[in-house]
């Protein structure tokens, strides 16, 4: 028996118009399937494999809705069969009808199913229950396959007692299932529920839950190296530009700055895409406006007010590091400099950071006594600006993260301060600010620092994305 | 690990495309292999890609053309300063002092500082590097060869790499100065007589000095006592220039003094030579080292490597979706408001009660109501057509789309009657007034069917 037979098969099946294809592409963390409120918009089974090195675990199948169940179950009613022979009119049904147009969608839901794949049936619960679905619920009881009945909420009112009530006379185990609003824990539960279909699948359905797991954690670590990546290339980053002597200085200054600026904003831009391809959210860039922070620039007052850390945070933060580097020299010197360097680094730190609160680096002359001059800015010496770039990626990640694939919308991303109070506590704030520290200096990180680094970030996401 | 593979590995991970499952399928199959050789396996395999001549080889070629120069140019200089720190004129006696400077004192001092430079080679802007001779060269030369500038500008060295590049060329410069500085001192004691002395302005006696010869001959002063000087040899062998010549001491005892030249060339071979030697094998371990630890180092390499290692998970199709979205745009069409009497009421999955109430509501006044589709049985429903005639108002639901069935129907009610109302209800919590946005779908699955005949209620 070849392994594509032996894997465990899901078809997702139902009326038209009722989430089927939201469900697969939750299921599936797949942004790529064809999602809309017109009915018929899946005309064909499309399956979606979850394959490891190749080896598949599971299959889902879209399906096309039912179009014509009455008329299905009525010619299934027609062979007066046992039970036991009931599936086997199914077939025939799809032998028979295979070229007929008129049932090209019941072909098409049906055959996945008649290959072996258990049946999820999907409802919704906002809509009331009709005596039309009976038909179709009739029709999967003949195929004999196992079966779980899946209610989606698509919109505001909920029938989902009434719907219960009525699935409950065909189907064994009915679950609850929003795909707009999926999350890792409910995407597990609903792998449980499947993995109960049928002895046989047990095994290989919970050993794909455990590999989602690690999968989440795979995507978590990847989205940490990025983001410690785009923290790096922000800070350190410098901008240059040659300064002819007929320019205006201060033109030019200015122009430099707005370089720099761009050059970083595009290192965050370039930092969404990757963590939108580690979450599969690609088809995302289509909407790429709607997802800038409602338009709140990265060099904004409305975003340091929101991601950084206020001059007070600051203070504390520098003061204390200072205090800590004086430390050591007071420790070198066995404490005979009475808690001099201490006190003296804190004064250094916290005056520092009263002073470059509001600026990001000085620009520089550079090659004044060779003639070719050159204006240069950077890295970064605004001890705000870490806070508020990591605070707006780390934003940006768990709302990527906590997105379901079956999100079509436009998303908002619309926050408060509330949010910095998530991640960044004090004794983060500490570990931050060493490396920022560093980074501030014009200081290379070193591979161990790095990893440091990115285990911290990882730590703080983890926090966020849950 | 040399730095031609180097350069081939960060050349091959910026142009190859990023396969996953490719990579992936790679790495299962070097599992057993240590990171660093799954990057050496996966160079060599996609080694073939590159341009000939291959970037590493015009890299290699310009490095190896340098070092090599600098090499000849070394052993040539270290020659020449032996042979004229050796330069005996016959009057007065070569002060081996100078000598020793050079293939002691100078040896210890630059090999002081090369170990600082080696302990500080993870710096970008390291110092001592820079003001090494060896650091510029490439520099220089690559000022006249356009081409080797190019190579140079096209690979980005890790500064770590670069900085023991620099480190080892100086060890091997050094060395080969110290080789021609040995040579030289061979050469000239085979071919001339050479008397050596020791003269110094310092107030040192024999005693000190032989103390001082004593010690720098530790290593070799076992083994080999020839080559250590005696007492008497350092006594006998001072001299002062005051007096305007070789004192009749020294001429004496002319003999003797040609014995120093065996402690000088066991201090050349050992200070400038054998020490050298050593440091310039910490230097090639030293740079093998950087190109391990820059190769694991680059970005690209930690995500090759991570491709490789990682399980390669998809939940979903290679191909993207080529279905069409058809979501458009609504635009209503075909809405005509409807009279109130009618000679039928049908409500497609609606029950009779439902159709009477629904009449009441919209006050509409029609003999008779039908429930069609729902469980109906498809014979119930063929009568309820057949007896359809004149004006027929059809309630549908409007949050259910239309499915086939209920096209059937109405295709079928068409042939009878003379004039056809869809009227699309919304929930009862909404007043039966239904969301535009579900009329719509039934208006633009029906648009093919609307005619004077066939109206839809919006």
């Amino acid at each position: 028996m070849s392994q594509r037979e032996i894997h465990p098969k899901f078809a997702v099946v139902g009326h038209p118009n009722k989430g089927k294809s939201s469900i697969v592409s939750a299921l599936a963390m797949d942004d790529t399937v064809a999602i809309s409120d017109v009915p018929g918009t899946t005309t064909k089974s499309r399956s979606f494999p979850l394959k490891v090195d190749g080896k598949v675990l599971y299959e889902l199948f879209d399906t096309p809705g039912f179009q014509r169940a009455r008329q299905v179950l009525a010619w299934l009613k027609k062979h007066d069969v046992s039970a036991d022979k009931r599936h086997e009119v199914v077939r025939a049904f799809i032998d028979v009808h295979r070229d007929d147009p008129r049932f090209n969608d019941e072909v098409e839901l049906l055959e996945p199913i008649m290959q072996g794949a258990g049946i999820i049936y999907v409802v919704d619960a906002s809509k009331p229950y009709g005596e039309e679905y009976e038909a179709e619920m009739e029709i999967l009881r003949w195929t004999g396959q196992p079966s779980m009945a899946l209610i989606n909420h698509i919109d505001v009112h909920d029938y989902s007692d009434a719907w219960k009530r009525a699935l409950s006379g065909y189907f064994h185990i009915i679950r609850t299932f929003n795909p707009m609003k999926h999350d890792r824990h409910t995407h597990r539960a609903i792998l449980e529920s499947m993995a109960q279909l049928k002895e046989e699948w047990t095994a290989q359905v919970k050993a794909s839950i455990a590999l989602f797991e690690s999968y989440y954690e795979m995507l978590q670590q990847r989205s940490a190296q990025t983001i410690a990546q785009l923290m790096i290339d922000s800070l350190s980053f410098v901008a240059r530009k040659p300064l002819k002597d007929q320019e205006d200085e201060a033109v030019q200054k200015r122009r430099l700055e707005e370089v720099y600026k761009e050059s970083l904003r595009h290192f965050e831009h370039t930092a969404q895409r990757k963590i939108d391809a580690i979450w599969n959210h690609r088809h995302l860039e289509k909407s790429q406006e709607e997802i800038t922070f409602d338009q709140i620039d990265l060099f904004s007052e409305e975003s340091a007010s929101l991601f950084g850390l206020t001059r007070k945070e600051l203070m504390v933060t520098a003061v204390t590091t200072g205090a800590a580097t004086g430390a050591g020299v007071d420790l070198l010197f066995a404490g005979h400099t009475m808690l001099l360097g201490g006190a003296v680094g804190a004064l250094v730190g916290g005056v520092g950071a009263w002073l470059s609160f509001d600026r990001l680096s000085e620009i520089k002359i550079l090659g004044k006594k060779v003639g070719v001059r050159t204006l240069e800015m950077g890295p970064m010496k605004n001890p705000n600006f870490p806070y508020i770039q990591l605070g707006r990626i780390l934003y940006y990640t768990a709302t990527i993260a906590n997105l379901s694939h079956a999100m079509r919308k436009p998303i908002a991303l619309k926050m408060d301060r509330a949010f910095k109070d998530q991640w960044l506590d004090d004794t983060t704030r500490k570990a931050l600010e060493k490396f920022h520290k560093r980074s501030r200096e014009g200081k290379v990180l070193s591979e161990e620092m790095r990893k440091s680094y990115e285990a911290l970030i990882l730590e703080r996401l983890k926090v966020l994305v849950g | 690990m040399d730095l031609k593979s180097y350069i081939d590995l960060e050349v091959l991970l910026r142009t190859q495309p990023r396969e996953r499952e490719v990579r992936r399928s790679f790495g299962l199959a070097h599992a057993s292999l240590s990171p660093e050789d799954q990057l050496q396996a996966w160079r060599e395999k996609h080694l073939h890609t590159l341009q000939t001549p291959r970037l590493s080889d015009r890299i290699d070629h310009f490095l190896y053309g340098v070092s090599i120069i600098l090499l000849i140019v070394a052993l040539i200089l270290g020659i020449l300063t032996g042979v004229g720190l050796l330069r005996y004129n016959g009057s007065e006696p070569v002060n081996l002092i100078y000598f020793l400077a050079i293939a002691v004192l100078i040896p210890l001092v630059s090999m002081v500082l090369s170990v600082i430079a080696m302990l500080r080679a993870n710096r970008a802007k390291n110092l001592l590097v820079h003001l090494s001779m060896a650091y510029w060269m490439e520099r220089i030369v690559a000022l006249w060869s356009k081409e080797s500038a190019d190579a140079l500008h096209e690979v980005r060295i890790n500064p770590l790499v670069a900085n023991w590049i620099v480190i080892k060329r100086s060890q091997s410069i050094a060395l080969a100065f110290s080789i021609g500085l040995f040579l030289a001192l061979l050469g000239v004691v085979a071919t001339q007589d050479v008397a050596f002395a020791w003269s110094t302005t310092l107030d040192l006696g024999a005693e000190d000095f032989y103390r001082f010869l004593h010690t720098l001959a530790w290593p070799w002063r076992t083994w080999f006592p020839e080559a250590v000087p005696s007492l008497s040899l350092v006594e006998q062998s001072r001299y002062f220039r005051l007096g305007g010549g070789v004192s009749d001491t020294l001429i004496a005892h002319a003999s003797l003094l040609g014995a120093w030249w065996k402690f000088l060339a066991m201090a050349t071979l050992f200070y400038a030579v054998l020490l050298r030697l050593l440091l310039w094998i910490v230097s090639v371990k030293g740079l093998t080292r950087a190109l391990h630890t820059a190769m694991m180092s680059l970005d690209r390499a930690k995500q090759l490597l991570s491709d490789m290692n990682e399980p390669y998970i998809t939940t979903h199709e290679q191909n993207e979706d080529e279905k069409k979205d058809r979501t458009e745009p609504y635009q209503p069409s075909g809405v005509h408001m409807p009279v109130t009497a009618y000679d039928m009421v049908q409500g497609w999955s609606l029950d009779e009660d439902r159709l009477r109430f629904l009449c009441d509501h919209f006050d509409i006044e029609a003999p008779v109501c039908f429930h069609v589709g729902g469980n109906n049985t498809l014979e119930a429903d063929e009568k309820v057509i057949e007896e359809s005639s004149g004006s027929v108002v059809l309630f549908v639901k409007a949050w259910e789309p239309p499915t086939m069935d209920a096209i059937d129907h109405i295709m079928a009610l068409i042939t009878k009657v003379e004039r056809l109302v869809i009227w699309p209800i919304g929930l009862e919590e909404e007043g039966y007034v239904a969301n535009p946005r579900s009329v719509a779908v039934w208006v633009r699955k029906l648009t093919p069917l609307i005619n004077e005949k066939v109206w839809i209620v919006e």
